[in-house]
């Protein structure tokens, strides 16, 4: 699952066996889930 | 039955539906408001989406955008032959929105497949998007029955009063009435208080008037066989098109039990 520092804008993988919910490029402890590329069907109702 | 037009525009009405029963005056406002189907927007395929609300919210917003039906075109899918209900052109429209920041996303902005096809008002906001954020979606839009859900509910303010019959016998011209009247419709001539033709229909039946008049000179009933109607439409049919298919829902209902009673 990919995810996005939102301090340095690089791209992140998670890793928590060791450094847990960390950006491993500036230490920055928010990053946010990157919405996939895929077509997403919604429901309207 | 007998119907006498007070007001019509092309989203309301106003009418006098008279010699008829209660039954089929409730059946014609059930009708107009679960019976006729509209076009409303079933389901949205999501390309991009980064603005502030999220993908089931925005998808609500839109299905309840009212879009411009056209009856003789579409069907219901549900009833549709030509595919099954599984989707075709001959039930379901494409709606396609591509739009980036900043500025406000509203319904006009919605590209149809159909150009007979169009939200009925063009200036419905649908998000606003900050600098930087984008919206791409298609929107697929069906014909459905206001039973179903609301985004398909074609009359929105369908209602019905009895009309007033309103007698004034023997009045003194005390004036009590006129002023406890809150429509204000009583006015005084010499021989005491006259209410007009066209102001009857005003009255809404509250009987201020008969209780404070202390020589019970007015009476104020109702004609149990005649009613006010009053009908609005979302914009998917104009107000005269969507009684005439109310009332053909109702016809065709009919029709459909002869024909099961012609088989007995």
């Amino acid at each position: 699952m990919g995810y996005k520092c939102t301090r340095c804008k690089q791209k992140v993988e998670i890793d928590y066996e060791y450094t847990g919910i960390r950006c491993p490029y500036c230490g920055h402890r928010i990053l946010v889930k990157e919405r996939p590329t895929t077509i997403k069907r919604i429901n309207a109702e | 039955m007998e119907v006498d037009i007070l007001e019509l525009s092309d989203r309301s009405a106003k009418f006098v539906l008279s010699k008829v029963s209660t039954s089929f005056a409730n059946g014609i406002r059930r009708a107009m408001i679960a019976d006729v189907p509209t076009l409303a927007i079933e389901y949205v395929n999501l390309y991009d989406n980064t603005s502030v609300l999220y993908d089931e919210q925005l998808a609500l917003r839109l299905s309840l955008i009212p879009i411009v039906t056209d009856a003789e075109t579409y069907v219901p899918q549900a009833e549709c032959d030509v595919c099954g209900g599984e989707g075709c052109p001959a039930c379901e429209v494409s709606l396609t929105l591509s739009a980036e920041g900043p500025g406000t996303v509203y319904s006009r902005d919605l590209i149809s497949s159909d150009p007979k096809i169009q939200p009925a008002d063009p200036t419905i906001p649908i998000v606003e998007l900050k600098k930087g954020q984008k919206l791409v979606l298609e929107a697929v839009a069906h014909m459905g029955y206001g039973r179903d859900s609301v985004k398909w509910q074609a009359g929105v303010a369908c209602g019905y009063k009895n009309v007033p019959v309103i007698n004034i016998q023997n009045c003194d011209a005390c004036g009590h009435c006129a002023a406890e009247c809150p429509k204000g419709i009583i006015r005084f001539e010499e021989s005491g208080a006259k209410v007009s033709e066209e102001d009857i229909l005003k009255c809404s039946l509250c009987r201020l008037c008969e209780q404070v008049c202390d020589i019970h000179a007015i009476k104020v009933d109702f004609d149990e066989n005649a009613f006010v109607f009053t009908m609005e439409s979302d914009g998917s049919y104009t107000a005269r098109d969507l009684a005439i298919n109310a009332a053909n829902v109702i016809k065709g209902k009919a029709e459909e039990i002869l024909s099961i009673l012609d088989q007995f």
